[in-house]
């Protein structure tokens, strides 16, 4: 009892080894933002097509993260179809099989099935803009690169700030599943997330109390989180 | 004047077809995007449509995957299972947020905001940081491998989410609305049930298929709370039929397509409805 739970988990080298790879999933966050960022931009142009083009998008979002594993492992994985492409160059390989491409892969995964829900929030964002700023940019002779960082970005910063902690949230907090049907968190930790190191320690192992322990670090990291965004969803209210 | 005209017209000719030059680009990686989007599902549809044989030769199809899928495995029983739980969870959560919206929104009292942030708090909770303390409560009371048992947890789970949905939805309905009624007679109670459930419609079905979709693709609280084969739900099964990469692999594709196929039907049916949910709780 005590605090003993504490000294042992921060001393042991496995802890820090399973946060090292959520650090990297902390990484990736930028580009599961900018990608959806860039598609909505592209899709409130309206061109033929569009609804349909956001409903491809948002497909893999209904999808469950056990199919979309699925999906990944068929792509990724020893006879997957990426491998009968880069055998034609003499590259094959298992990706899942080491621990760093095991981990991009989960990572393409994730990016691939958050893509829709980014998309449409940040589409949401655009619908609130004024049509006016678009035209007098395009009067004044700005190019859509510049009225992409100039106008849409800025003006969507709020909107920004609530994907990032969206995503990081189901980073740390939503990968069971994906992590449980693609690598079952190998090999080796190449791949345990936190959160899956819980359920490995809990109902692989049994040690209920190391889980716990656990599951109050991970609780306390997005404590730090949700402190930022309470106020971000409030902010409308008072 | 006439100087001005001369410059205006080609330059304006000049802008329009950059414009339709910027659309076909716009277009372009559009289509390449929902290629990377939609590819993937091509190998899984083409490999569910082919025996073990044929996917190994690459030559023919046959539906005989999909056959045994729902003859040999207890696919059908546990889209059941998967159903029982949904529908269970979805209208204990939707008793709960739609009256507690309404208290939030509508009656507040000295305190109420207190319990509000709370609870939208509480949303942030990891799931794997109460999933123990949840399954040693729940196996207490004997409800592990029973529906209600999963039922309770999905509701508790989902339920946070609903009440800021229909607490936001509700606060937008005004006032005079309310006042009006009491004038007319009409109790609380009487005011939720004839005005404010018809009224909080759309928010009612937003949450209905946000949480469909939700319970219907979660693993882990089916893993956990209905271990027994009897009760398990879809995606448990799927994620469970042995490993991943050894298994009959078209087998293996059709079943995971079966599972996925409710709630792409609901997405494409309720399509404005789910993304509309999303972006409601974002305000304006």
């Amino acid at each position: 009892m005590g605090l003993s739970n504490y000294t042992s988990l921060f001393s042991d080298p496995i802890f820090w080894r399973i946060l090292a790879n959520n650090g990297i999933l902390l990484l990736s966050i930028p580009i599961a933002i900018m990608i959806p960022l860039g598609a909505a931009f592209l899709l409130q142009r309206h061109v033929t097509g569009w609804k349909f083009f956001q409903s491809a998008f948002y497909l893999p979002t209904v999808i469950s993260w056990v199919v979309i594993g699925m999906v990944a492992v068929q792509v990724f994985a020893g006879h997957g179809v990426l491998n009968r492409f880069l055998s034609l160059f003499g590259l094959h390989q298992n990706m899942l099989a080491h621990p760093v491409p095991a981990l991009i892969v989960i990572i393409i995964a994730f990016i691939w099935s958050l893509f829709g829900s980014n998309m449409v929030i940040f589409i949401g964002g655009m619908a609130t803009m004024a049509p006016e700023l678009y035209e007098a940019a395009r009067i004044d002779g700005a190019n859509e690169l510049k009225t992409f960082w100039h106008i849409t970005v800025p003006l969507l910063r709020r909107f920004i700030q609530f994907n990032f902690i969206l995503t990081l949230i189901t980073a740390f907090t939503g990968l069971f599943s994906l992590i449980f049907v693609m690598t079952g968190g190998g090999p080796g930790f190449g791949t345990t997330t936190l959160e899956f190191f819980i359920y490995q320690q809990a109902f692989d192992s049994g040690a209920f109390g190391e889980a716990a322990t656990l599951g109050v670090v991970l609780f306390v990291l997005m404590f730090a989180v949700t402190l930022f965004q309470v106020p971000l969803l409030l902010r409308e209210d008072d | 004047m006439n100087n001005d005209k001369r410059t205006a017209v080609p330059s304006s000719r000049k802008r329009r077809w950059h414009y339709s030059q910027g659309n076909a680009l716009t277009f372009v990686s559009l289509c390449i995007l929902a290629v990377i989007m939609l590819y993937p599902f091509l190998p899984m549809v083409s490999a569910s449509l082919r025996s073990m044989q044929q996917y190994e030769t690459g030559i023919g199809y046959s539906l005989k995957s999909w056959i045994f899928v729902l003859h040999n495995l207890p696919l059908p029983r546990e889209l059941m299972n998967s159903t029982i739980v949904a529908l269970g969870a979805i209208f204990l959560i939707i008793a709960l947020s739609s009256m507690a919206g309404y208290a939030f929104g509508k009656l507040p009292f000295r305190t109420s905001h207190i319990f509000f942030v709370a609870i939208v708090a509480s949303m942030m909770i990891p799931v794997l940081s109460m999933i123990i303390p949840e399954y040693v409560n729940i196996s207490r009371i004997g409800l592990i491998n029973q529906y209600p048992g999963a039922i309770l947890v999905y509701a508790a789970l989902g339920s946070p989410f609903a009440t800021f949905l229909m607490t936001t939805y509700f606060r937008g309905i005004p006032d005079e609305l309310l006042e009006a009624a009491v004038i007319d007679g009409l109790s609380y109670v009487k005011i939720f049930f004839r005005i404010m459930l018809p009224l909080g419609l759309p928010a009612i079905v937003t949450i209905i298929i946000l949480q469909f979709i939700t319970v219907w693709n979660d693993l882990l609280v089916g893993l956990l709370f209905l271990q027994n084969p009897a009760v398990r739900t879809v995606t448990v099964g799927i994620a469970t039929l042995e490993s991943v990469h050894v298994l009959n692999v078209p087998v293996l594709m059709a079943a995971s397509l079966l599972s996925a196929l409710p709630p792409i039907v609901v997405f494409l049916v309720f399509r404005r409805y789910l993304i509309a949910g999303l972006t409601m709780g974002m305000g304006k």
